[in-house]
Protein backbone atom coordinates (compact mmCIF):
# COMPACT_ATOMS: atom_id res chain seq x y z
CA UNK A 1 0.00 0.00 0.00
CA UNK A 2 2.79 2.72 0.57
CA UNK A 3 4.74 1.56 -2.08
CA UNK A 4 1.91 1.93 -4.11
CA UNK A 5 1.65 5.58 -2.89
CA UNK A 6 5.12 6.07 -2.45
CA UNK A 7 4.66 5.57 -6.50
CA UNK A 8 1.89 7.78 -7.46
CA UNK A 9 3.43 10.53 -5.43
CA UNK A 10 6.76 9.76 -7.80
CA UNK A 11 4.73 10.04 -10.78
CA UNK A 12 3.09 13.14 -9.99
CA UNK A 13 5.98 15.10 -9.33
CA UNK A 14 7.77 13.75 -12.73
CA UNK A 15 4.88 14.31 -14.68
CA UNK A 16 5.24 17.82 -13.00
CA UNK A 17 8.13 18.13 -14.15
CA UNK A 18 7.74 16.73 -17.88
CA UNK A 19 5.04 19.49 -18.49
CA UNK A 20 6.94 22.31 -16.94
CA UNK A 21 10.29 21.46 -19.29
CA UNK A 22 7.82 20.78 -22.40
CA UNK A 23 5.48 23.20 -21.94
CA UNK A 24 8.04 26.53 -20.62
CA UNK A 25 11.59 25.85 -20.61
CA UNK A 26 12.44 24.62 -23.94
CA UNK A 27 10.00 27.10 -25.77
CA UNK A 28 12.19 29.56 -23.22
CA UNK A 29 15.45 28.27 -24.86
CA UNK A 30 13.79 28.45 -28.46
CA UNK A 31 12.99 31.93 -27.84
CA UNK A 32 9.19 31.28 -29.28
CA UNK A 33 6.67 32.77 -27.70
CA UNK A 34 3.65 30.92 -29.39
CA UNK A 35 2.98 27.82 -27.42
CA UNK A 36 0.53 25.77 -28.99
CA UNK A 37 -2.21 24.42 -26.95
CA UNK A 38 -2.38 21.86 -24.97
CA UNK A 39 -4.21 18.57 -25.65
CA UNK A 40 -5.02 15.19 -24.75
CA UNK A 41 -2.66 13.83 -27.18
CA UNK A 42 0.44 16.14 -25.52
CA UNK A 43 -0.94 15.22 -21.98
CA UNK A 44 -1.11 11.06 -23.10
CA UNK A 45 3.00 11.74 -24.05
CA UNK A 46 3.72 13.46 -21.02
CA UNK A 47 2.23 10.82 -18.69
CA UNK A 48 4.25 7.87 -20.77
CA UNK A 49 7.46 9.67 -20.26
CA UNK A 50 6.56 10.38 -16.35
CA UNK A 51 5.86 6.54 -15.89
CA UNK A 52 8.80 5.55 -17.73
CA UNK A 53 11.22 7.93 -15.42
CA UNK A 54 9.40 7.30 -12.33
CA UNK A 55 9.69 3.33 -13.05
CA UNK A 56 13.59 3.83 -13.66
CA UNK A 57 13.47 5.95 -10.40
CA UNK A 58 12.26 2.80 -8.48
CA UNK A 59 15.87 0.86 -9.02
CA UNK A 60 17.90 3.52 -8.07
CA UNK A 61 18.72 3.46 -4.51
CA UNK A 62 17.16 6.85 -2.34
CA UNK A 63 15.86 8.23 -6.17
CA UNK A 64 12.17 8.31 -4.49
CA UNK A 65 10.62 11.71 -2.57
CA UNK A 66 7.33 8.91 -2.64
CA UNK A 67 9.33 6.69 -0.77
CA UNK A 68 11.03 9.32 1.86
CA UNK A 69 7.24 10.94 2.10
CA UNK A 70 5.96 7.15 3.04
CA UNK A 71 9.12 6.80 5.37
CA UNK A 72 10.08 3.19 3.18
CA UNK A 73 13.35 4.65 3.23
CA UNK A 74 15.43 4.26 6.88
CA UNK A 75 17.45 7.07 7.25
CA UNK A 76 20.99 7.64 9.39
CA UNK A 77 20.38 10.85 10.66
CA UNK A 78 23.79 12.43 9.95
CA UNK A 79 23.63 11.19 6.03
CA UNK A 80 24.27 14.90 4.18
CA UNK A 81 21.28 15.72 2.16
CA UNK A 82 23.50 16.34 -0.74
CA UNK A 83 24.52 12.98 -1.63
CA UNK A 84 20.31 11.65 -1.34
CA UNK A 85 19.43 11.65 -5.14
CA UNK A 86 15.59 12.31 -4.09
CA UNK A 87 17.02 15.69 -2.74
CA UNK A 88 17.84 16.68 -6.12
CA UNK A 89 14.28 16.28 -7.53
CA UNK A 90 12.86 18.17 -5.10
CA UNK A 91 15.59 21.16 -5.58
CA UNK A 92 14.84 21.05 -9.69
CA UNK A 93 10.82 20.95 -8.75
CA UNK A 94 11.75 24.06 -6.90
CA UNK A 95 13.75 25.40 -9.91
CA UNK A 96 11.25 24.66 -12.52
CA UNK A 97 8.87 26.02 -10.97
CA UNK A 98 10.26 29.78 -9.91
CA UNK A 99 11.09 29.90 -13.64
CA UNK A 100 7.98 28.94 -14.81
CA UNK A 101 6.24 31.50 -12.08
CA UNK A 102 8.62 34.53 -13.70
CA UNK A 103 7.25 33.22 -17.45
CA UNK A 104 3.85 33.03 -16.22
CA UNK A 105 3.69 36.69 -14.81
CA UNK A 106 5.54 37.78 -17.75
CA UNK A 107 8.35 39.85 -15.53
CA UNK A 108 9.80 42.19 -17.24
CA UNK A 109 12.71 44.49 -16.08
CA UNK A 110 12.85 45.99 -19.50
CA UNK A 111 9.33 47.25 -19.11
CA UNK A 112 9.73 48.51 -15.33
CA UNK A 113 12.29 50.69 -16.17
CA UNK A 114 11.27 51.56 -19.39
CA UNK A 115 11.34 56.22 -19.83
CA UNK A 116 7.98 55.95 -21.01
CA UNK A 117 6.25 53.49 -18.58
CA UNK A 118 8.00 55.75 -15.74
CA UNK A 119 6.82 59.19 -16.85
CA UNK A 120 3.30 57.73 -17.20
CA UNK A 121 3.52 56.49 -13.00
CA UNK A 122 5.01 60.07 -12.42
CA UNK A 123 2.02 61.81 -14.01
CA UNK A 124 -0.61 60.02 -12.00
CA UNK A 125 1.68 60.12 -8.87
CA UNK A 126 2.30 63.51 -8.77
CA UNK A 127 -2.26 63.79 -9.50
CA UNK A 128 -2.72 61.66 -6.38
CA UNK A 129 -0.45 63.82 -4.30
CA UNK A 130 -2.90 66.82 -5.19
CA UNK A 131 -5.83 65.22 -4.50
CA UNK A 132 -9.04 67.65 -5.67
CA UNK A 133 -10.50 68.98 -2.37
CA UNK A 134 -13.27 70.53 -3.97
CA UNK A 135 -15.07 66.86 -3.82
CA UNK A 136 -14.24 66.48 -0.47
CA UNK A 137 -17.64 66.12 0.63
CA UNK A 138 -19.02 63.87 -1.69
CA UNK A 139 -15.78 61.47 -1.15
CA UNK A 140 -16.62 61.75 2.77
CA UNK A 141 -20.02 61.28 2.29
CA UNK A 142 -19.17 57.95 -0.12
CA UNK A 143 -17.09 56.47 2.97
CA UNK A 144 -19.71 57.20 5.47
CA UNK A 145 -22.40 55.18 3.33
CA UNK A 146 -19.11 52.33 3.43
CA UNK A 147 -18.52 52.64 6.95
CA UNK A 148 -22.50 52.12 7.77
CA UNK A 149 -22.56 49.00 5.20
CA UNK A 150 -19.65 47.34 6.67
CA UNK A 151 -21.83 47.93 10.04
CA UNK A 152 -25.06 46.69 9.14
CA UNK A 153 -23.35 43.73 7.70
CA UNK A 154 -21.30 42.89 10.62
CA UNK A 155 -24.60 43.71 13.02
CA UNK A 156 -26.91 41.49 11.13
CA UNK A 157 -24.13 38.67 11.13
CA UNK A 158 -24.27 39.03 14.99
CA UNK A 159 -27.05 36.99 15.60
CA UNK A 160 -27.23 34.42 13.31
CA UNK A 161 -23.01 33.93 13.96
CA UNK A 162 -23.66 33.32 17.22
CA UNK A 163 -26.53 30.64 17.33
CA UNK A 164 -24.75 29.32 14.62
CA UNK A 165 -21.29 29.19 16.95
CA UNK A 166 -23.09 26.68 19.68
CA UNK A 167 -24.29 24.20 17.19
CA UNK A 168 -20.52 24.48 15.53
CA UNK A 169 -18.92 23.45 19.07
CA UNK A 170 -17.20 20.10 19.01
CA UNK A 171 -17.68 20.01 22.85
CA UNK A 172 -21.61 20.87 22.60
CA UNK A 173 -22.43 18.40 20.13
CA UNK A 174 -21.40 14.92 21.53
CA UNK A 175 -24.38 12.92 20.91
CA UNK A 176 -24.23 11.20 17.03
CA UNK A 177 -27.90 13.38 16.04
CA UNK A 178 -25.65 16.57 17.04
CA UNK A 179 -22.23 15.25 15.31
CA UNK A 180 -24.48 14.98 11.83
CA UNK A 181 -25.93 18.83 12.50
CA UNK A 182 -22.09 19.61 13.52
CA UNK A 183 -20.60 18.43 10.66
CA UNK A 184 -23.61 19.87 8.17
CA UNK A 185 -23.13 23.44 9.64
CA UNK A 186 -19.16 22.87 9.59
CA UNK A 187 -19.23 21.94 5.62
CA UNK A 188 -21.93 24.83 4.70
CA UNK A 189 -19.60 27.28 6.41
CA UNK A 190 -16.19 26.46 5.27
CA UNK A 191 -17.74 26.41 1.65
CA UNK A 192 -19.87 29.60 1.96
CA UNK A 193 -16.04 30.78 3.74
CA UNK A 194 -14.41 29.69 0.80
CA UNK A 195 -16.43 31.46 -1.61
CA UNK A 196 -14.74 35.50 -1.66
CA UNK A 197 -16.70 37.97 -0.71
CA UNK A 198 -16.18 39.43 -4.30
CA UNK A 199 -17.63 36.59 -5.61
CA UNK A 200 -20.61 37.37 -3.41
CA UNK A 201 -20.67 40.77 -4.24
CA UNK A 202 -21.25 39.65 -8.25
CA UNK A 203 -23.95 37.10 -7.47
CA UNK A 204 -25.94 39.57 -4.92
CA UNK A 205 -25.55 42.44 -7.37
CA UNK A 206 -27.30 40.13 -10.26
CA UNK A 207 -29.99 39.57 -7.71
CA UNK A 208 -30.53 42.39 -5.60
CA UNK A 209 -29.12 45.39 -8.24
CA UNK A 210 -25.72 46.95 -8.16
CA UNK A 211 -25.49 49.36 -4.86
CA UNK A 212 -24.67 48.83 -0.97
CA UNK A 213 -27.47 46.53 -0.48
CA UNK A 214 -25.84 43.96 -2.81
CA UNK A 215 -22.11 44.67 -0.71
CA UNK A 216 -23.58 44.40 2.59
CA UNK A 217 -25.26 40.72 1.53
CA UNK A 218 -22.04 39.97 0.37
CA UNK A 219 -20.23 41.05 3.40
CA UNK A 220 -22.70 39.81 5.75
CA UNK A 221 -22.67 36.38 4.04
CA UNK A 222 -18.89 36.17 4.60
CA UNK A 223 -18.61 37.54 8.23
CA UNK A 224 -21.59 34.96 9.38
CA UNK A 225 -19.23 32.34 8.54
CA UNK A 226 -16.21 33.87 9.76
CA UNK A 227 -17.30 35.31 12.91
CA UNK A 228 -19.27 31.43 13.43
CA UNK A 229 -16.18 29.97 13.23
CA UNK A 230 -14.51 32.57 15.62
CA UNK A 231 -17.12 32.39 18.30
CA UNK A 232 -17.37 28.54 17.96
CA UNK A 233 -14.16 28.03 18.68
CA UNK A 234 -14.03 30.37 21.92
CA UNK A 235 -16.47 27.79 22.82
CA UNK A 236 -14.76 25.09 22.09
CA UNK A 237 -12.29 26.38 24.87
CA UNK A 238 -14.13 27.75 27.55
CA UNK A 239 -13.43 26.87 31.32
CA UNK A 240 -15.87 23.89 31.98
CA UNK A 241 -15.69 24.58 35.43
CA UNK A 242 -18.62 27.23 35.68
CA UNK A 243 -20.83 24.76 33.13
CA UNK A 244 -20.21 21.98 36.27
CA UNK A 245 -21.51 24.56 39.34
CA UNK A 246 -24.45 25.56 37.35
CA UNK A 247 -25.41 21.84 36.67
CA UNK A 248 -24.75 21.11 39.85
CA UNK A 249 -27.20 23.93 41.42
CA UNK A 250 -29.93 21.93 39.52
CA UNK A 251 -30.11 24.61 37.07
CA UNK A 252 -32.09 23.67 33.29
CA UNK A 253 -29.96 23.26 30.44
CA UNK A 254 -30.73 26.80 29.18
CA UNK A 255 -29.93 28.69 32.05
CA UNK A 256 -26.31 26.17 32.53
CA UNK A 257 -25.57 27.53 29.45
CA UNK A 258 -26.29 31.26 29.65
CA UNK A 259 -24.74 31.29 32.99
CA UNK A 260 -21.88 29.06 32.75
CA UNK A 261 -20.90 29.35 28.86
CA UNK A 262 -21.99 33.02 27.73
CA UNK A 263 -20.32 34.91 30.18
CA UNK A 264 -17.65 33.91 29.28
CA UNK A 265 -17.66 34.58 25.78
CA UNK A 266 -18.82 38.18 26.00
CA UNK A 267 -15.16 39.85 25.42
CA UNK A 268 -13.44 37.93 23.04
CA UNK A 269 -16.80 37.70 21.46
CA UNK A 270 -16.95 41.47 21.65
CA UNK A 271 -13.73 41.77 20.59
CA UNK A 272 -13.81 39.52 17.26
CA UNK A 273 -16.89 41.06 16.27
CA UNK A 274 -14.83 44.70 16.37
CA UNK A 275 -11.90 43.27 14.68
CA UNK A 276 -14.79 41.95 11.92
CA UNK A 277 -16.35 45.32 11.28
CA UNK A 278 -13.14 46.92 10.85
CA UNK A 279 -12.04 44.08 8.35
CA UNK A 280 -15.57 44.25 6.94
CA UNK A 281 -14.93 48.11 6.26
CA UNK A 282 -11.72 47.16 4.02
CA UNK A 283 -13.94 45.23 2.10
CA UNK A 284 -16.28 46.99 1.67
CA UNK A 285 -13.85 49.29 -0.39
CA UNK A 286 -13.15 46.37 -2.28
CA UNK A 287 -16.34 45.48 -2.87
CA UNK A 288 -17.76 48.85 -4.03
CA UNK A 289 -15.51 47.99 -7.23
CA UNK A 290 -17.60 45.79 -8.50
CA UNK A 291 -20.73 47.36 -7.69
CA UNK A 292 -21.03 47.40 -4.15
CA UNK A 293 -21.81 51.07 -3.76
CA UNK A 294 -19.98 53.02 -1.45
CA UNK A 295 -16.52 54.90 -1.69
CA UNK A 296 -14.78 51.48 -3.88
CA UNK A 297 -17.61 52.48 -6.21
CA UNK A 298 -16.33 56.09 -6.48
CA UNK A 299 -12.98 54.88 -6.97
CA UNK A 300 -13.80 53.15 -9.83
CA UNK A 301 -15.82 55.63 -11.53
CA UNK A 302 -13.10 58.13 -11.45
CA UNK A 303 -10.46 55.41 -12.13
CA UNK A 304 -12.56 54.67 -15.26
CA UNK A 305 -12.82 58.42 -16.47
CA UNK A 306 -8.99 59.02 -15.42
CA UNK A 307 -9.52 61.64 -13.30
CA UNK A 308 -6.50 61.02 -11.30
CA UNK A 309 -6.96 64.28 -8.63
CA UNK A 310 -9.88 62.69 -7.62
CA UNK A 311 -8.74 59.44 -7.56
CA UNK A 312 -6.25 61.05 -5.05
CA UNK A 313 -8.72 62.31 -2.92
CA UNK A 314 -10.82 59.28 -2.76
CA UNK A 315 -7.16 57.10 -1.79
CA UNK A 316 -6.20 59.83 0.66
CA UNK A 317 -9.80 59.11 2.21
CA UNK A 318 -9.93 55.49 2.33
CA UNK A 319 -6.50 55.45 3.84
CA UNK A 320 -7.57 57.78 6.69
CA UNK A 321 -10.78 55.67 7.22
CA UNK A 322 -8.97 52.43 7.30
CA UNK A 323 -5.98 53.80 9.29
CA UNK A 324 -8.90 55.37 12.31
CA UNK A 325 -10.70 52.11 12.13
CA UNK A 326 -7.73 50.07 12.64
CA UNK A 327 -6.55 51.94 15.46
CA UNK A 328 -10.11 52.40 17.48
CA UNK A 329 -10.80 48.73 16.63
CA UNK A 330 -6.97 47.83 18.38
CA UNK A 331 -7.66 50.05 21.17
CA UNK A 332 -11.19 48.59 21.77
CA UNK A 333 -10.06 45.13 21.75
CA UNK A 334 -7.28 45.51 24.12
CA UNK A 335 -9.77 47.22 26.77
CA UNK A 336 -11.41 44.33 26.49
CA UNK A 337 -9.16 41.80 27.10
CA UNK A 338 -8.49 42.51 30.67
CA UNK B 1 -30.00 7.98 60.04
CA UNK B 2 -28.46 7.73 57.16
CA UNK B 3 -28.75 10.86 54.56
CA UNK B 4 -26.37 8.73 51.68
CA UNK B 5 -25.81 5.02 51.19
CA UNK B 6 -23.13 4.24 48.70
CA UNK B 7 -23.47 0.90 47.31
CA UNK B 8 -21.29 -0.94 45.08
CA UNK B 9 -20.63 2.04 42.88
CA UNK B 10 -18.61 1.53 39.69
CA UNK B 11 -17.71 3.43 37.23
CA UNK B 12 -15.57 2.86 33.99
CA UNK B 13 -15.42 5.66 31.69
CA UNK B 14 -15.53 5.04 28.04
CA UNK B 15 -11.98 5.37 27.53
CA UNK B 16 -11.84 2.25 29.62
CA UNK B 17 -10.04 3.78 32.49
CA UNK B 18 -12.13 2.39 35.88
CA UNK B 19 -12.17 4.71 38.11
CA UNK B 20 -14.85 3.19 40.97
CA UNK B 21 -14.36 -0.44 41.23
CA UNK B 22 -17.60 -1.35 43.79
CA UNK B 23 -17.32 1.01 46.23
CA UNK B 24 -19.96 0.77 49.38
CA UNK B 25 -20.42 3.04 52.25
CA UNK B 26 -23.31 5.03 54.31
CA UNK B 27 -22.70 8.61 55.62
CA UNK B 28 -24.90 9.30 58.53
CA UNK B 29 -26.85 12.63 58.76
CA UNK B 30 -24.55 15.83 59.93
CA UNK B 31 -21.52 13.96 59.45
CA UNK B 32 -18.28 15.86 58.51
CA UNK B 33 -17.11 13.05 56.37
CA UNK B 34 -13.68 13.38 54.31
CA UNK B 35 -12.26 11.04 51.41
CA UNK B 36 -8.99 10.65 51.00
CA UNK B 37 -6.36 8.92 48.63
CA UNK B 38 -3.91 9.82 46.32
CA UNK B 39 -4.09 11.74 43.29
CA UNK B 40 -6.20 9.39 40.74
CA UNK B 41 -7.69 7.21 43.30
CA UNK B 42 -11.27 8.21 42.20
CA UNK B 43 -12.35 11.07 44.74
CA UNK B 44 -13.51 13.39 42.63
CA UNK B 45 -15.13 10.84 40.37
CA UNK B 46 -16.69 9.36 43.57
CA UNK B 47 -18.23 12.94 44.50
CA UNK B 48 -19.25 13.30 41.18
CA UNK B 49 -21.57 10.56 41.17
CA UNK B 50 -23.20 11.46 43.85
CA UNK B 51 -24.60 14.50 42.37
CA UNK B 52 -24.74 12.59 39.02
CA UNK B 53 -21.93 15.17 37.21
CA UNK B 54 -20.65 11.85 36.12
CA UNK B 55 -23.19 9.17 35.75
CA UNK B 56 -22.12 5.78 37.20
CA UNK B 57 -21.68 2.60 35.47
CA UNK B 58 -23.62 0.33 38.30
CA UNK B 59 -24.17 0.41 41.58
CA UNK B 60 -27.19 2.71 43.86
CA UNK B 61 -26.82 5.49 45.22
CA UNK B 62 -29.85 6.57 48.11
CA UNK B 63 -30.33 9.87 48.74
CA UNK B 64 -32.51 10.47 51.64
CA UNK B 65 -33.73 6.44 51.07
CA UNK B 66 -34.85 7.80 47.30
CA UNK B 67 -32.69 5.80 44.34
CA UNK B 68 -31.54 8.32 42.50
CA UNK B 69 -29.41 6.56 40.55
CA UNK B 70 -31.48 6.30 37.33
CA UNK B 71 -33.30 9.68 38.15
CA UNK B 72 -34.79 11.46 34.86
CA UNK B 73 -33.25 14.71 33.77
CA UNK B 74 -36.08 16.42 35.86
CA UNK B 75 -35.88 14.39 39.03
CA UNK B 76 -32.11 15.19 39.17
CA UNK B 77 -32.41 18.86 38.95
CA UNK B 78 -34.74 18.61 41.57
CA UNK B 79 -32.38 16.31 43.69
CA UNK B 80 -29.45 18.39 42.49
CA UNK B 81 -30.72 21.23 44.44
CA UNK B 82 -31.07 19.53 47.64
CA UNK B 83 -26.76 18.89 47.26
CA UNK B 84 -24.29 21.74 46.78
CA UNK B 85 -21.03 21.42 45.57
CA UNK B 86 -17.73 23.60 46.08
CA UNK B 87 -14.60 23.16 43.47
CA UNK B 88 -11.26 23.44 43.79
CA UNK B 89 -10.95 25.83 41.21
CA UNK B 90 -14.02 27.72 42.59
CA UNK B 91 -15.91 27.77 38.92
CA UNK B 92 -17.35 31.48 39.83
CA UNK B 93 -19.04 33.10 36.23
CA UNK B 94 -16.91 34.75 35.59
CA UNK B 95 -16.93 38.87 35.35
CA UNK B 96 -20.20 39.00 37.89
CA UNK B 97 -20.52 40.34 40.96
CA UNK B 98 -20.22 38.43 44.70
CA UNK B 99 -23.78 39.04 44.45
CA UNK B 100 -24.89 37.61 40.77
CA UNK B 101 -22.22 34.98 41.53
CA UNK B 102 -24.13 34.44 45.09
CA UNK B 103 -27.71 34.69 43.85
CA UNK B 104 -26.74 31.94 40.45
CA UNK B 105 -27.52 29.22 43.47
CA UNK B 106 -31.24 29.79 43.08
CA UNK B 107 -30.92 29.01 39.40
CA UNK B 108 -32.65 25.63 40.22
CA UNK B 109 -35.81 27.32 41.37
CA UNK B 110 -36.46 29.49 38.42
CA UNK B 111 -38.49 29.72 35.58
CA UNK B 112 -36.05 30.07 32.16
CA UNK B 113 -37.23 34.27 31.77
CA UNK B 114 -36.53 35.21 34.68
CA UNK B 115 -33.44 33.33 35.14
CA UNK B 116 -32.36 34.48 31.52
CA UNK B 117 -32.87 38.05 32.56
CA UNK B 118 -31.72 37.86 36.42
CA UNK B 119 -34.69 38.35 37.87
CA UNK B 120 -34.36 37.69 41.41
CA UNK B 121 -36.87 38.57 44.19
CA UNK B 122 -36.63 40.81 47.00
CA UNK B 123 -36.16 38.44 49.45
CA UNK B 124 -34.14 36.04 47.17
CA UNK B 125 -32.06 38.86 47.40
CA UNK B 126 -32.09 39.26 50.81
CA UNK B 127 -31.32 36.01 51.44
CA UNK B 128 -28.04 36.35 49.26
CA UNK B 129 -26.80 39.34 51.24
CA UNK B 130 -27.36 37.16 54.45
CA UNK B 131 -25.28 34.12 52.98
CA UNK B 132 -22.59 36.59 52.30
CA UNK B 133 -22.16 37.65 55.46
CA UNK B 134 -22.31 34.01 57.01
CA UNK B 135 -18.84 33.92 54.71
CA UNK B 136 -17.90 37.15 56.01
CA UNK B 137 -17.63 38.84 52.89
CA UNK B 138 -20.30 42.04 53.53
CA UNK B 139 -18.99 45.00 51.54
CA UNK B 140 -17.81 42.56 48.80
CA UNK B 141 -21.20 42.54 47.55
CA UNK B 142 -20.75 44.62 44.15
CA UNK B 143 -17.06 43.43 43.30
CA UNK B 144 -15.87 41.31 40.41
CA UNK B 145 -16.06 38.13 42.03
CA UNK B 146 -12.95 36.86 39.74
CA UNK B 147 -10.59 39.64 41.30
CA UNK B 148 -11.13 38.24 44.62
CA UNK B 149 -8.37 36.60 46.45
CA UNK B 150 -8.66 32.44 46.17
CA UNK B 151 -9.66 32.34 49.61
CA UNK B 152 -12.48 34.72 48.90
CA UNK B 153 -13.78 32.91 45.79
CA UNK B 154 -13.80 30.03 47.79
CA UNK B 155 -15.99 31.81 50.20
CA UNK B 156 -18.25 32.91 47.40
CA UNK B 157 -18.58 29.69 45.88
CA UNK B 158 -19.99 28.24 49.54
CA UNK B 159 -22.26 31.08 49.62
CA UNK B 160 -23.59 30.38 46.77
CA UNK B 161 -24.00 26.67 47.42
CA UNK B 162 -25.77 28.12 50.87
CA UNK B 163 -28.33 29.16 48.67
CA UNK B 164 -29.57 26.08 47.72
CA UNK B 165 -29.78 25.14 51.73
CA UNK B 166 -28.32 22.08 50.73
CA UNK B 167 -28.96 18.67 52.98
CA UNK B 168 -25.56 17.69 51.63
CA UNK B 169 -22.21 19.96 50.67
CA UNK B 170 -19.95 18.22 48.33
CA UNK B 171 -16.77 19.45 48.34
CA UNK B 172 -14.03 18.95 45.66
CA UNK B 173 -10.55 19.62 46.92
CA UNK B 174 -11.59 23.10 48.62
CA UNK B 175 -8.22 24.02 49.62
CA UNK B 176 -6.18 22.34 47.22
CA UNK B 177 -5.12 25.51 45.08
CA UNK B 178 -4.99 27.64 48.35
CA UNK B 179 -2.08 28.63 50.96
CA UNK B 180 -2.19 26.69 54.16
CA UNK B 181 -4.01 30.24 56.44
CA UNK B 182 -6.44 30.38 53.87
CA UNK B 183 -7.05 26.88 53.89
CA UNK B 184 -8.14 26.45 57.33
CA UNK B 185 -10.36 29.33 57.22
CA UNK B 186 -12.45 28.04 54.36
CA UNK B 187 -12.16 24.51 55.94
CA UNK B 188 -13.41 26.62 59.49
CA UNK B 189 -16.30 28.02 56.98
CA UNK B 190 -16.96 24.90 56.36
CA UNK B 191 -17.01 23.43 59.51
CA UNK B 192 -19.22 26.41 60.90
CA UNK B 193 -22.10 25.25 57.99
CA UNK B 194 -21.39 21.71 59.59
CA UNK B 195 -21.90 22.24 62.79
CA UNK B 196 -24.16 25.28 62.68
CA UNK B 197 -26.92 24.72 60.00
CA UNK B 198 -26.13 21.19 60.18
CA UNK B 199 -25.21 20.31 56.36
CA UNK B 200 -23.89 16.66 56.00
CA UNK B 201 -20.31 17.53 54.32
CA UNK B 202 -18.61 15.21 51.94
CA UNK B 203 -14.81 16.79 51.42
CA UNK B 204 -11.82 15.15 49.53
CA UNK B 205 -8.64 16.08 50.79
CA UNK B 206 -5.03 15.63 50.36
CA UNK B 207 -3.72 16.67 53.66
CA UNK B 208 -3.87 14.50 56.83
CA UNK B 209 -3.56 16.90 59.30
CA UNK B 210 -6.65 19.16 58.15
CA UNK B 211 -8.66 15.76 58.05
CA UNK B 212 -7.76 14.80 61.65
CA UNK B 213 -8.66 18.41 62.83
CA UNK B 214 -12.25 18.52 60.53
CA UNK B 215 -13.44 15.27 60.35
CA UNK B 216 -15.91 13.20 61.90
CA UNK B 217 -15.23 10.10 59.87
CA UNK B 218 -13.05 9.16 56.94
CA UNK B 219 -13.18 7.23 53.88
CA UNK B 220 -10.15 6.31 51.76
CA UNK B 221 -9.94 5.10 48.30
CA UNK B 222 -7.10 3.29 46.77
CA UNK B 223 -7.50 2.44 43.11
CA UNK B 224 -11.12 2.80 43.05
CA UNK B 225 -11.20 0.98 45.51
CA UNK B 226 -12.43 1.94 49.30
CA UNK B 227 -9.45 0.69 51.79
CA UNK B 228 -10.18 2.28 54.85
CA UNK B 229 -13.62 3.31 56.84
CA UNK B 230 -13.49 4.82 60.38
CA UNK B 231 -12.57 7.73 62.09
CA UNK B 232 -9.53 10.35 61.80
CA UNK B 233 -7.81 9.55 64.70
CA UNK B 234 -7.48 5.67 63.66
CA UNK B 235 -5.48 6.20 61.29
CA UNK B 236 -1.77 5.68 62.18
CA UNK B 237 1.33 4.60 60.73
CA UNK B 238 0.66 1.55 58.95
CA UNK B 239 -3.02 2.76 58.05
CA UNK B 240 -1.06 5.84 56.13
CA UNK B 241 1.28 3.61 54.41
CA UNK B 242 -1.89 1.38 53.43
CA UNK B 243 -3.26 4.73 51.83
CA UNK B 244 -0.61 6.17 50.36
CA UNK B 245 1.77 3.46 49.42
CA UNK B 246 4.96 2.65 51.27
CA UNK B 247 6.82 5.46 49.66
CA UNK B 248 4.39 8.14 51.57
CA UNK B 249 5.80 10.13 53.31
CA UNK B 250 3.03 12.77 55.88
CA UNK B 251 3.53 16.35 55.21
CA UNK B 252 1.48 19.00 57.81
CA UNK B 253 -0.10 21.48 56.58
CA UNK B 254 -0.37 24.90 60.12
Amino acid sequence: MKTIKALIIDLLIVLYNVTVIDRVIIPLCNQSNDISEYSANIFFIHFLIAAAVTAAMYFVPSASPGKRWEKLYSLNYGTPWYVLPYSYIGIITIILTLITGFVVSQVSFKEFFSQDGIEGAQRIFMALFTPNFNIFYKVITAAIETIYMALIATFFAIPVAFLLSFFAARNLMKSSAATALYVFIRTMLNVSRSIEPLVWAIIFSVWVGIGPFAGMLALMIHSVASLTKLYSEQIEDIDEGPVEAMKAVGASNILVVWYGIVPQLINPFLSYTIYRWDINVRMATIIGMVGGGGIGNMLMQYQGLAKWHEVGMVILVIAVVVWVMDFASAKLRSALSN
Amino acid sequence: MNILEIENLVKTYPNGVSALKGISFKVKKGEFLVIIGLSGSGKSTLLRCINRLHDPTSGKILFDNQDITNASNAQLRHIRKNIGMIFQHFNLIPGKSVLDNVLSGTLGNMNIVNGLLGIYAKDVVEDAMQKIAIVGLTGKEHQRADKLSGGQQQRVAIARTLMQKPQILLADEPVASLDPATSHSVMQYLEKINKELGVTVICNLHFLSLVRQYASAVVALKGGELVYEGLPNEIDENWFKKIYGDDAVEVTID
